[in-house]
């Protein structure tokens, strides 16, 4: 009996061993393609950068769209599109990689389904960065905005805006992916319904009395205006 | 030539008329009439020596009209009034409008071969015959190619020129311009036509292009000669409806701009020279009324509590730590010291030019920070006389000029310190 269970066990081994060599040759040539596409990504990075430069192009960018280096004011224009072709160059590596995984190992269903998934993540990548940049610019913008109008609740209106930004985002990252079905989109329905309930309760419930105080404050300050100014900053 | 293009009518009128003495332009839309009515009184006060000078008095209208002649009492001194137009004539917000009209105002002198141009500011404060006559001194027989003024301010008026402008100019060009950015001003021939034909020049910066005289004099002749009159004019814009970090981010921002396109030269430039003054030093400004700084210093509070973590990308850590300790002393001991204040625009000038962050979000942090000094400010003169006042701020112009080499050394090498 023994013997029995030695020869399976062997057996078995020796197909686990069989499957891992099948898939050796497969994983080896996904790895040369990327590499191979890294490096490719790279120099041509450094190529549109250098070319980008002697054209002038953050200038011009900085004169026709100031909004793209409001957006992202670490990096140049042509430290953008150079990271952009960097990136497209890392994609197509992995594809190609899976191809070559497929063409080395003979496992047709995993590239298959892998080719079919990417343009989602791709799509779904972008959307978080676009997301995440939305998300801090837009804070930032509120948390200043609160400040410059001696809001004392600035930095709560900047947080809550940051997450009902990130919320969306990851929401329709969700929904990108294809994870989770309808039970993100009904998480989010809720999530997003109630909060804006909540404020409308608030708003309309709770701040009559701030409503009526505000309005006699103006009143009065339609008043106190009518003095002339002290202080002249220009 | 210029950047300005004038409607046909404009420019055929121009043709017309063909050259003149002295333009005095309107930078801003009036009522024609009552322009009509100062001028020709104002005119009439001029005096003999004038008698022989061509004068346009031009201003900009959405129609442009004829020049029209008119004749003074007994001073047969030609004053023409030219209404004149131009397709791009939409005002800007605040001093991007200004400095369009000025621009053009200069456009058409240069275009008169004008021998000397006196810019006003649309109000007509300066619409004067003694202002008028000191602009043509100075540009026609003291031969300089700008003249600024330098008006006479209560101790509260003009905290953003006293605060940042003035000092900066004078740190960063050599020259103790009280106002460099003014509502009038004079130029020679030569400067209008440098002035005028700079707007494609400052529009390749992209973002606000206003226009700085006293820079454009410093930068692109060192032969220009400066000098300034004193004028008892008031122009004072009402604070309470415009929104102080917008045009916070406006000015400063222009200024900033100007810094990085001038980096060649003002980084050659060492201490500063004082500029002529012409006219007779009016007499004190009223006593200004006691100002309540609370409300300036909760909001250079709220901003430090708030906004942290921005001013922590633009600010080293002393500077951040002696905010910290500012705002935690009590509000009759609030004080913002000099060096302190120029290190701050410093380093946001530095900020701005390496896109540390947003410039809009940038300039919408300084406004806290130019509040709190505007209150250390007011605590200190508001026990002062006027004379002495005006020697706190030299103090503080002098600060800034010592404080240029850490300018410098962050500008040439802005890797070897990042916050």
């Amino acid at each position: 009996m023994w013997d029995h269970v030695k020869l399976s066990l062997q057996s078995s081994m020796g197909r686990a061993m069989e499957s891992l060599a099948r898939l050796l040759p497969g994983i080896l040539a996904f790895i040369v393609a990327l590499l191979l596409f890294l490096f490719i990504g790279w120099i041509l990075a450094w190529i549109v950068r250098r070319i980008l430069a002697a054209l002038g192009f953050d200038e011009r960018m900085g004169r026709s769209a100031p909004t793209m280096a409001e957006w992202s004011p670490r990096l140049t224009p042509s430290q953008l599109v150079g990271r952009v072709v960097f990136w497209c160059f890392f994609t197509a590596g992995v594809m190609v990689g899976v191809s070559a995984f497929e063409a080395g190992s003979s496992e047709n269903v995993v590239s298959g389904w892998i080719l079919g998934y990417v343009p989602h993540i791709v799509g779904a990548a972008v959307l978080l960065l676009i997301g995440n940049m939305l998300a801090r610019y837009v804070s930032r913008s509120v948390l200043i905005a609160g400040v410059n109008l001696n809001l004392s609740y600035a930095r709560l209106l900047s947080m809550g805006v940051r997450w009902m930004i990130l919320v969306l985002t990851a929401a329709m990252v969700l929904d990108h992916l294809q994870l989770g079905g309808d039970i993100v989109e009904l998480g989010f329905g809720i999530l997003f319904g109630g909060i804006v309930l909540a404020l409308a309760l608030a708003v309309g419930l709770g701040s009559r009395d701030l409503v009526s105080r505000s309005l006699e404050r103006e009143a009065s300050r339609v008043a106190e205006e009518q003095q002339p100014e002290r202080v002249h900053h220009f | 030539m210029a950047g300005i293009e004038f409607s046909e009518e404009t420019r055929e009128h121009a043709k017309r008329i063909g050259s003149a003495d002295i333009v005095v332009g309107v930078a801003g839309p009036v009522a024609p009439d009552e322009l009509r009515a100062r001028a020709e009184t104002v005119v009439g006060l001029l005096g003999p020596s004038y008698a022989s000078l061509r004068l346009i008095l031009a201003w900009p209208s959405e129609e442009a009209g004829a020049p029209v002649g008119s004749l003074t009492g007994d001073q047969p001194t030609a004053l023409t009034f030219f209404p004149f137009s131009w397709p791009g004539q939409a005002a800007g917000e605040f001093w991007e409008g200004v400095s369009a009209q000025q621009r053009a105002v200069l456009a058409l002198a240069a275009q008169l071969n004008a021998r000397a141009c006196i810019v006003l500011g649309p109000d007509l404060a300066a619409l004067h015959a003694h202002p008028l006559q000191l602009f043509a001194y100075a540009v026609l027989e003291r031969q300089c190619g700008l003249v600024m003024p330098v008006y006479n301010a209560g101790r509260y008026d003009g905290l953003l020129n006293s605060g940042i402008l003035a000092p900066l100019s004078r740190a960063l060009y050599g020259r103790r311009l009280r106002y460099p950015l003014a509502f009038d001003f004079a130029a020679s021939g030569a400067m209008c036509a440098r002035l005028a034909g700079l707007e494609s020049h400052q529009n390749n910066h992209g973002g606000n292009s206003l226009l700085w005289p006293a820079t454009v004099a410093a930068t692109q002749s060192a032969q220009t000669t400066v000098g300034q009159i004193r004028l008892d004019v008031h122009h004072q814009t009402a604070s309470s409806g415009l929104d102080l970090s917008r045009v916070l981010t406006q000015i400063v921002g222009s200024l900033f701009q100007e810094m990085e396109a001038c980096a060649a030269h003002w980084q050659r430039v060492r201490g500063s020279q004082p500029v002529p003054v012409w006219g007779a030093a009016p007499g004190e400004p009223p006593d200004a009324q006691p100002v309540d700084t609370r409300p300036m210093v909760d909001s250079f509070l709220l901003g430090s509590r708030n906004l942290d973590e921005v001013w922590r990308l633009v600010l080293p850590p002393n500077t951040l730590l002696d905010l910290r300790r500012l705002s935690r002393v009590a509000p009759e001991e609030f004080r913002m010291p000099n060096e302190l204040w120029a290190g701050i625009v410093y380093d946001f000038a530095l900020a701005y030019r390496l896109r540390t962050l947003s410039r809009a979000h940038l300039l919408g942090a300084l406004t806290p920070l130019y509040l709190g000094w505007v209150a250390s400010y007011i605590r200190e003169v508001s026990a002062l006389s006027h004379a002495d006042a005006e020697q706190r701020l030299e103090q503080l112009s002098r600060v800034w000029e010592e404080k240029k080499p850490y300018l410098l050394s962050r500008w040439r090498w802005p890797d070897r310190f990042n916050p």
